[in-house]
């Protein structure tokens, strides 16, 4: 399985990236909405799975959630927005907008990791 | 026009805490203790501005050492690997994580800016026409950090500047 993880903080892409190599998952970065885009668009194999940063340069995370449900192509991924975002309102619109599940920062790597079993997307011998 | 709010220390505190835990001490064996101490020094800070519905600035603050410790713990790597990049970038994600999480405790309408970091003390960038509201000033690991919340007072924008 293939995740993309979609940070403008390289920081956080490796923590993200960390906890899903350990699920199994082989990872993919993008620094903003619209460097995951281009990548997407020359991936012949759509992820399973994205987690994505709100507020990033270029394209924010929910200008990329609503891309990708316009996209047929791209209409299989797990969206997973992994923001500082907290506010209810934030919340509803990412959900509105497309997005599977909300990851608030700080998050433990056993929270993040609950929350993808929740989705299924914990493959059985994962090391969780 | 900004709204008065209340974000005291014990708000900060605990999102300094969540922080601690989920990154930069999982173990919790290694906390930042609070010092109480507004003028401890600092070398490195890093920011974010909140526009809208409250104008102001969340400021991290601490060691080069300290924010060498929080790179290395970030991103898994020994502090002697950690490279002025790395330290950049974690101190700007943890300006971040606390100002995405102050912003939800304000009036709806609150924008957060993208991080700014400035490899020098917080002493040297003090923005102007503001006011200290809150703040957690500790020692992590003998090492001295500070998270603090900063007012504009925009409505004196028009006064003498004093």
């Amino acid at each position: 399985m293939r995740a993309m993880v979609i940070d403008d903080s390289r920081a956080m892409r490796m923590i993200l990236k960390r906890i899903v190599t350990k699920l199994n998952f082989d990872a993919v970065e993008a620094g903003d909405g619209q460097e995951a885009l281009d990548l997407l668009a020359d991936m012949p194999e759509v992820p399973e799975l994205a987690l994505i940063d709100w507020n990033m340069p270029n394209m924010n995370g929910l200008e990329f959630v609503t891309n990708v449900r316009a996209d047929p192509r791209l209409r299989e991924m797990t969206l997973v927005m992994v923001t500082t975002e907290s506010e209810q309102s934030q919340i509803v619109r990412a959900l509105a907008a497309g997005a599977h599940e909300y990851v608030i920062k700080p998050f433990t790597e056993g929270a993040m990791i609950e929350k993808l079993a929740l989705l299924g997307l914990v493959p059985t011998g994962a090391n969780s | 026009m900004s709204v008065e709010v209340e974000v005291n220390e014990n708000d900060l505190a605990e999102m300094v805490e969540q922080v601690w835990e989920s990154y930069l001490d999982p173990e919790g064996i290694n906390p930042l203790i609070p010092t109480y101490d507004e003028n401890q020094p600092s070398e490195v800070h890093s920011s974010v501005s909140i526009s809208g519905s409250w104008t102001g600035h969340i400021v991290y603050a601490c060691s080069i050492e300290a924010a060498r410790r929080a790179a290395a713990a970030f991103l898994a790597m020994e502090p002697d690997e950690v490279s002025q990049e790395d330290l950049s970038d974690v101190l700007g994600e943890l300006a971040n994580i606390v100002g995405g999480n102050v912003k939800a405790m304000l009036p709806p309408g609150a924008f957060l800016s993208l991080p700014q970091v400035v490899l020098a003390p917080e002493s040297t960038a003090r923005f102007p026409n503001t006011e200290r509201i809150s703040g957690v000033y500790g020692i992590w690991d003998g090492e001295p950090v500070s998270i603090s919340m900063w007012h504009s007072r925009a409505d004196n924008n028009q006064e003498d500047g004093a």
